[in-house]
């Protein structure tokens, strides 16, 4: 068993003072910066990338990754506590934890991230260190044809999130297609729907809108009456959750581990394409599915389990490849560079103690950060004791500097602002807003990957049928649209049935 | 550019040989800035210029060149064009500088905008880096007239993945269908790390690499290199063996350049005095070693010639994008 000697070899780099401070730091820092909305974890890694230029390598290293995962642990705190996601992996996370939050139950749900996060960052590291030439050659079997058909998937799985009318959900899904088409065409090179406004070149940044949909809308929502104060258990002890909460959601958790490891692993995805489909299996497979959007702790759990667990598997085309999967494993690659190491398929081999060192590493960290976030979970919920009139300027402080913070622009505070406005007028119409995001997500994965694809294949479909992958996904994204109507159509019929 | 660079480099030589009048001469007309420096750049963390600036920040600091802290800034945004706009409005600001890299130039002429190029204030042009053609391991073809003879048979039957339209690997492909008389297809993958994805995984025929992002790729026997694009061949061992374009026939010379300029109506006296700190840092063992780990060739240009080479830069990607039909210039 060749990575049961490299575990151990690690296990024996990592246990050094410095080694282990070094983790320590870095997964407090990424802790932190995670908890800032608009803050992601590889904004955080690029702000401290010149603290580990005086470093040797493997603590350096192990530092700037501790940041890594350890801000997929801090951004589920805003998210929850305040509905408004620290980065945006954590927008799923922000609608069923903070509807947990507003039951009173906010200790509880902080909790099961928590526990979802380790039990899921422990695994995925485990998978990381057995499965890394496997998986690396199964990443790169997925081209523009799968892409395209998994984002499409995304969108007919989840097609009515949030439930309630099927034609509202697609008009918001609609809307949000158009705000992605903003910016510049990505084949050509075209601008459109730009207005001449340069700052909308790159497009509407997917964050800001989330905050403003969400977080902003909200608080204009809030205004109309008098909110009442959320119900919070008296006593600390009180808001820690039971056992029974974390049995009840064993196979959310590792639903979210698999799917969310699969998808960080494809250099074409990340965390947040993850934690959607991620949601989209909890809608199929959950014990009680009619909690979602109601706050559901099973659905909280995948989506925690799923953004760890990505977040580590894109560690795997960037340790083999040399190819970044997400944002922060591209400033990590950045780490490795500027230390003077390039990434690749030799690098297993040539640094050796590096890889291993950093595989145990993530162990260490994952145990320091549920030993960090298990206690002080009660602590933080009780943020919420404080009177939501109070509450509310601090959360539309937070969403307006989480904003500033993705691009360092202030176009994007009135970005965020607009879609506030927004995200009123929908909760007023009765229209969804999670469709909205989903969309805004996937359309440019779907467009991109579409075009790709038919670029590649010289403008023939077939390229979605003569690869075996893709024509199985192109099965599975069949049978999600026939499905239902099948179903309507059954019922119908029995209906006629029954009347005549 | 080369005979610019040589007659430089000449100058260069006799201003550092010269004797202690020139030395200090020379000294009179710089001044120091004062305060930590910013060097904005336009890429994310993570990108070669991002990477480079970093780098060279480091190699002022730690050489003891330059005492002042120096930290790098990501502006991202529309390809360089947040980081253009911000830069310009900072005139005569002596804190900062600026990265000079191909997309802060070219995509003003892709978006038909004013040029920044030309407004801001000459420093210096630093490194060069190559780019190789590559092929898969097993492809049938061995070498680029074999690849060409196929590309003839079926115009666009031969794949090459890029990062973006009007990126450098897109105007590559363009020469090369130029010089061979060909139709490639390209296909954007909406960046580099991904069209490298996509090519190892057997999805599209060729693709162009720098040799610092090759070099595991080609020792592990997952490559087939094709064709260097520069006039020479690389000396390195990995890559001697690698001919040029240019001996087997297609006149395709292209390749990635890096420089520092400073934002307009800085002080000429700061810009002396920072293209004379870059001038020696180049010449530190820090820096060539850098050079060494990354494939790079410094290609020095001090203040007095920095504006034309920005300049020859320009002119170069003009005639190249225009050729694919994405100046709007």
């Amino acid at each position: 068993m060749d990575f049961v000697s490299g575990l151990a070899d690690g296990f024996s780099v990592v246990l050094s003072l410095q080694c282990v401070l070094s983790i320590i730091v870095g997964v407090v820092i990424g802790q932190i910066v995670g908890a800032l909305p608009g803050v992601g974890g590889s904004a955080g890694m690029a702000l401290l990338l010149p603290v580990t230029f005086g470093m040797p390598p493997i603590p350096a290293l192990m530092l700037i990754a501790g940041i890594m995962y350890g801000s997929q642990y801090g951004n589920s705190l805003s998210a929850v506590l305040l509905n408004v996601p620290g980065d945006s992996s954590s927008v799923m996370t922000a609608l069923e934890g903070n509807m947990l939050a507003r039951k009173g139950q906010a200790g509880k749900a902080l909790s099961i991230a928590a526990v979802s996060s380790f039990i899921a960052g422990v695994a995925a590291t485990l998978a990381l260190a057995i499965a890394t030439p496997i998986l690396s050659k199964f990443a790169l079997k997925f081209s523009a044809p799968e892409y395209f058909l998994l984002a499409a998937l995304g969108i007919t799985a989840t097609a009515s999130l949030g439930g309630g009318s099927a034609g509202k959900a697609f008009l918001a899904a609609a809307f949000g297609s158009l705000i992605a088409l903003i910016g510049v065409d990505p084949i050509s090179g075209e601008t459109r729907l730009t207005l001449g406004i340069s700052n909308l070149l790159d497009g509407i940044e997917f964050l800001p809108v989330a905050i403003g949909i969400f977080g902003v809308a909200e608080i204009l929502v809030s205004l109309e009456s008098q909110m009442k104060p959320v119900v919070m258990p008296a006593k600390l002890r009180d808001l820690w959750p039971r056992w029974k909460d974390f049995v009840d959601v064993r196979w959310s958790i590792f639903r979210g581990w698999m799917v969310g490891f699969l998808i960080g692993v494809m250099p074409g995805t990340g965390p947040t394409v993850a934690t959607f489909l991620t949601y989209a299996v909890e809608r199929r497979f959950a014990r009680q599915p009619e909690m979602l959007g109601k706050g559901s702790t099973e659905a909280l759990s995948s989506v925690e389990a799923s953004n760890n667990s990505a977040a580590t598997g894109a560690l795997i085309p960037m340790l083999t490849l040399g190819i970044p999967g997400s944002a922060s494993t591209a400033v990590l690659l950045a780490a490795f560079i500027l230390l003077g190491i390039r990434p690749g398929p030799l690098l297993m081999v040539q640094q050796y103690d590096l890889v291993w060192g950093l595989i145990a590493s993530m162990f260490v960290g994952n145990v320091i950060l549920l030993v960090l976030n298990l206690p002080l979970a009660p602590l933080f919920a009780s943020l919420l004791k404080i009177p939501y009139t109070y509450l509310a300027s601090g959360i539309l402080i937070m969403s307006m500097v989480g904003a500033f913070a993705t691009t360092m622009n202030m176009f994007t505070v009135g970005i965020m602002l607009f879609f506030g406005g927004v995200g009123y007028i929908l909760i007023k119409a009765g229209i969804p807003r999670a469709p909205i995001i989903l969309a805004l997500v996937l359309t440019p994965i779907m467009e991109t990957s579409l075009r790709q694809a038919l670029t590649m294949s010289r403008g023939s479909l077939s390229i979605f049928v003569s690869r075996p992958l893709a024509a199985a996904l192109l099965l599975v994204v069949l049978a999600t649209l026939i499905l239902p109507l099948a179903n309507m159509w059954l019922l119908r019929r029995r209906h006629a049935a029954t009347a005549a | 550019m080369s005979m610019i660079l040589r007659g430089l480099k000449v100058a260069l030589i006799g201003v550092a040989a010269g004797g202690f009048l020139n030395v200090a001469r020379a000294e009179a007309q710089q001044r120091a800035p004062e305060g930590p420096i910013e060097i904005t750049v336009g890429t994310s963390a993570g990108g070669t210029p991002d990477l480079i600036m970093r780098q060279l920040g480091q190699a002022l600091n730690s050489t003891g060149l330059v005492p002042n802290p120096i930290v790098v800034m990501n502006r991202t945004g529309g390809g360089w064009t947040v980081s253009n706009n911000y830069v310009l409005s900072q005139a005569g600001n002596e804190r900062l500088l600026y990265a000079i890299a191909q997309p802060m130039i070219t995509t003003p002429i892709v978006q038909g905008a004013d040029n920044a190029y030309e407004k801001l204030t000459p420093i210096a042009m630093l490194v060069s880096g190559d780019l190789i053609l590559y092929t898969h391991a097993d492809a049938k073809e061995g070498t680029l007239k074999e690849v060409v003879e196929r590309a003839k048979k079926e115009d666009r039957s031969v794949s090459v993945g890029g990062a973006q339209a009007g990126s450098t690997d897109h105007l590559v492909t363009a020469r090369l269908e130029k010089a061979a008389g060909i139709k490639l297809n390209y296909v954007p993958f909406d960046g580099g790390g991904t069209a490298l994805a996509a090519f190892l995984g057997g999805n599209v025929d060729m693709i162009v690499l720098p040799p610092s992002e090759s070099v595991d790729l080609l020792k592990s026997g997952q490559l087939k290199p094709l064709a260097i694009l520069n006039k020479v061949r690389r000396k390195e061992e990995a890559f001697a063996s690698i001919p040029t374009a240019v001996e087997q026939g297609y006149d395709v010379l292209w390749g990635q350049y890096w420089g520092i300029a400073g934002p307009p109506g800085l002080d000429p006296e700061v810009a002396a005095w920072w293209s004379d700190k870059l001038a020696q840092v180049v010449e530190t063992d820090a820096w060539k070693a850098l050079v060494a780990q990354n494939y790079w060739t410094t290609e020095f240009v001090g203040q007095s010639g920095a504006g034309a080479a920005y300049e020859k830069v320009y002119q170069e990607h003009l005639e190249a994008l225009r050729e694919v039909g994405l100046a709007k210039k």
